[in-house]
């Protein structure tokens, strides 16, 4: 049991800052996922959490007390490693028992905890094993035990899916769900892998250059990123941009490319008016574009034309991506819909669709 | 495609090019076994006999019962190999586990000097070896012989052991650390179990370039009885085996043998699979 708090963490090797100012407030029993590209610093700020790293500067708190020189093997934290880190030397048993010894827990207790992991795990019939003949998914399985054999108060995991096939991945991400939901700990999951984040995150902290950009609720992420980079990172196929002119005229603004213009709504026209510059950013998701008729686009909000440089078929729905003056779009569209490379197309879009970002800041403007 | 005659004829080719690799280096060792076996006449016939018409283990009795101490020889070179290829890892594990783990200023440039220490050859640190064995009383005495040994073999067992222990994934040692052990504890219960494979192997290697060091022996050691098994076949070349050839086939048969069994012993140790199933895709 335990909240975990990060007050201004810094980082630093020799010149290099790998992360600045982080600030972070998981509440006992969350699920937070530390999303990013990599070099973004998501796994120096877990193993800053787990005491693997020290912090340059800034403080961490577990439960209010301040850790920062408390040594890793009194933190009550478990960890899942990336590429497992298994004794090799030793059975599944020993080591899932192998924590629990250094506890100076009784035999039986010992005996009691590991198997029961075992079985909620499903691989009782593996405990004799040695990890050299388990398959990679069961490695991950007894890495995945022996964190929470211990019953830690804190659960960490490094990116613990991104050596398993596809299949196998989306399988454990339920599992490691469920898993967390029974052993009611804390949890601190980094990934590279935005789906991953959307999808397991309670909450999820999006990092960029040793910084996290945004914190928030999948929903919050995906609908009102606070930056272009949480934009383009968050969502498969990623967000589209087009930089735009400001048109101010008596009976509105509009935004223009030299192949598109778009009608914004008031809200938006206000949050611009304090905008000094006369050029934004433009973010559409693909799934709010569709590809129109000529006459359908005069009267929709946004109509822009481009030429389509590549047909993506995933089967059910197509991504059709279209290179226009001022940027590319994507559009998700039905399959049935005709569409050829290098044709000229019309997409079209309502204003509330549209995320204006500064030209400069590159900051959400709302 | 190739077609069902080239594929034959390349075949043909590769045996006979391994073939002729196998002979060519085995057919001195086979000599020296067979003369070894040999009785002195067969042994030195001008049409001499591939294979010993009458063997004889006469050659081997001889060397023990002859004028030359042999069993000292043999003793004093298992002694000295021995006791270099134990001090050389015991010292080198520690070094290696520090230059592949430690984070301080000075590794590299400590672990390049070290490098650049196995690089000079032997007889460069002939003279200041003999120096310094002649000041500490250790010339002409094994402990001296074990000093220069392990002088040598030393910077070779550093780098060895590091790159067995760089191979050891760091993550296994964290994790022991986030089960709650503390750093010796990792080092006896978690790390060493890892590297006895590797320890083996590089004892191996030290214990066989010291047998195989001939001139450290020669310069040292001035008494023939305190004399390493190669070193004294040397010394002893001109002298009772002028025409004993069978008698120096024996000895050489019996110096190499160590060296066999350590090699095959290194063999089976060097099973890399040890650290597999630690780490995903390994």
């Amino acid at each position: 049991m335990a909240s975990i708090s990060l007050r201004h963490v810094e980082k630093r090797y020799d010149d290099i800052l790998a992360l600045a100012d982080c600030n972070l407030e998981i509440a006992d029993h969350e699920f937070v996922v530390l999303v990013g590209p990599s070099g973004s610093g998501k796994t120096t700020l877990l193993r800053i959490i787990a005491g693997l790293e020290h912090a340059s500067a800034g403080e961490l708190y577990f439960n209010d007390v301040c850790v920062n020189d408390v040594d890793v093997s009194d933190r009550d934290i478990a960890m899942v490693f990336q590429n497992y880190g298994l004794y090799p030397h030793m059975s599944v048993y020993d080591n899932m028992a192998f924590g629990l010894r250094r506890r100076r827990m009784a035999g039986r207790q010992i005996d009691e905890q590991v198997r029961r992991t075992a079985k909620m795990l499903g691989m009782e019939a593996l405990l004799a094993r040695r990890p050299r003949q388990l398959s990679g998914g069961q490695r991950q399985r007894v890495a995945l035990g022996r964190a929470i054999v211990r019953d830690p108060a804190v659960f960490l995991l490094d990116e613990p899916l991104s050596n398993l096939d596809a299949h196998l991945r989306v399988q454990m991400r339920a599992e490691i769900l469920k898993v967390h939901r029974a052993v009611a700990a804390t949890a601190v999951y980094v990934t590279h892998d935005q789906v991953e984040a959307l999808t397991m995150g309670d909450r999820i902290a999006v990092m960029n250059e040793g910084r996290i950009h945004q914190l928030g609720t999948p929903g919050e992420l995906y609908d009102a990123p606070v930056d272009r980079f949480v934009a383009s990172f968050i969502g498969t196929p990623a967000m589209g941009f087009l930089t735009c002119r400001i048109q101010r005229s008596p009976n509105g603004m509009e935004l223009l490319t030299d192949s598109g213009r778009m009608r914004i709504s008031a809200v938006q026209a206000q949050a611009l008016g304090k905008l000094g510059a006369d050029q934004v950013v433009v973010g559409i998701r693909p799934e709010r574009l569709a590809i129109v008729a000529d006459q359908e686009a005069s009267v929709s909000d946004v109509s822009v034309r481009g030429e389509v440089e590549m047909v993506e078929m995933l089967g059910a729905e197509q991504y059709v991506h279209v290179s226009t003056e001022g940027g590319s779009l994507t559009a998700r569209v039905p399959r049935n819909q005709p569409v050829r490379v290098a044709a000229f197309v019309t997409l079209a879009a309502s204003a509330t669709d549209l995320h204006l970002f500064d030209h400069e800041t590159e900051q959400a403007l709302r | 495609m190739l077609s069902a005659t080239s594929r034959r004829v390349a075949l043909i080719l590769r045996t006979v090019a391994i073939g002729i690799a196998v002979v060519w280096s085995l057919a001195p060792v086979y000599w020296m076994i067979a003369t070894s076996f040999k009785g002195e006449l067969e042994a030195s016939r001008l049409d001499p006999t591939l294979w010993p018409r009458d063997a004889t283990l006469a050659n081997y009795v001889g060397l023990w019962s002859g004028s030359l101490p042999f069993v000292s020889f043999f003793i004093n070179t298992v002694i000295t190999c021995l006791a270099t290829a134990v001090i050389a890892v015991a010292i080198a594990t520690p070094a290696a586990y520090a230059l592949s783990r430690g984070r301080f200023r000075l590794r590299a440039p400590i672990g390049y000097a070290i490098l650049i220490f196995r690089m000079l050859p032997l007889v460069v640190l002939l003279a200041p070896l003999y120096l310094l064995l002649l000041h500490a009383g250790l010339l002409d005495s094994l402990a001296g012989l074990i000093v220069g040994f392990t002088t040598f073999g030393l910077p070779f067992a550093v780098w060895m052991m590091k790159s067995f222990i760089d191979a050891i994934p760091i993550e296994i040692e964290e994790a022991a650390r986030i089960d709650g052990y503390p750093r010796w504890q990792i080092l006896t219960r978690v790390v060493a179990p890892l590297i006895i494979p590797g320890l083996t192997t590089t004892a191996t290697f030290v214990f066989m370039e010291a047998w195989n060091n001939l001139i450290y022996p020669l310069t040292f050691v001035t008494t023939l009885e305190r004399q390493t098994l190669p070193a004294a076949l040397i010394l002893t070349f001109t002298g009772q085996f002028k025409t004993d050839w069978g008698g120096m086939m024996a000895a050489a048969t019996l110096t190499t043998l160590p060296l066999m069994i350590a090699f095959f012993a290194v063999q089976r140790s060097m099973i890399r699979g040890l650290t597999s199933g630690a780490v995903a895709g390994a």
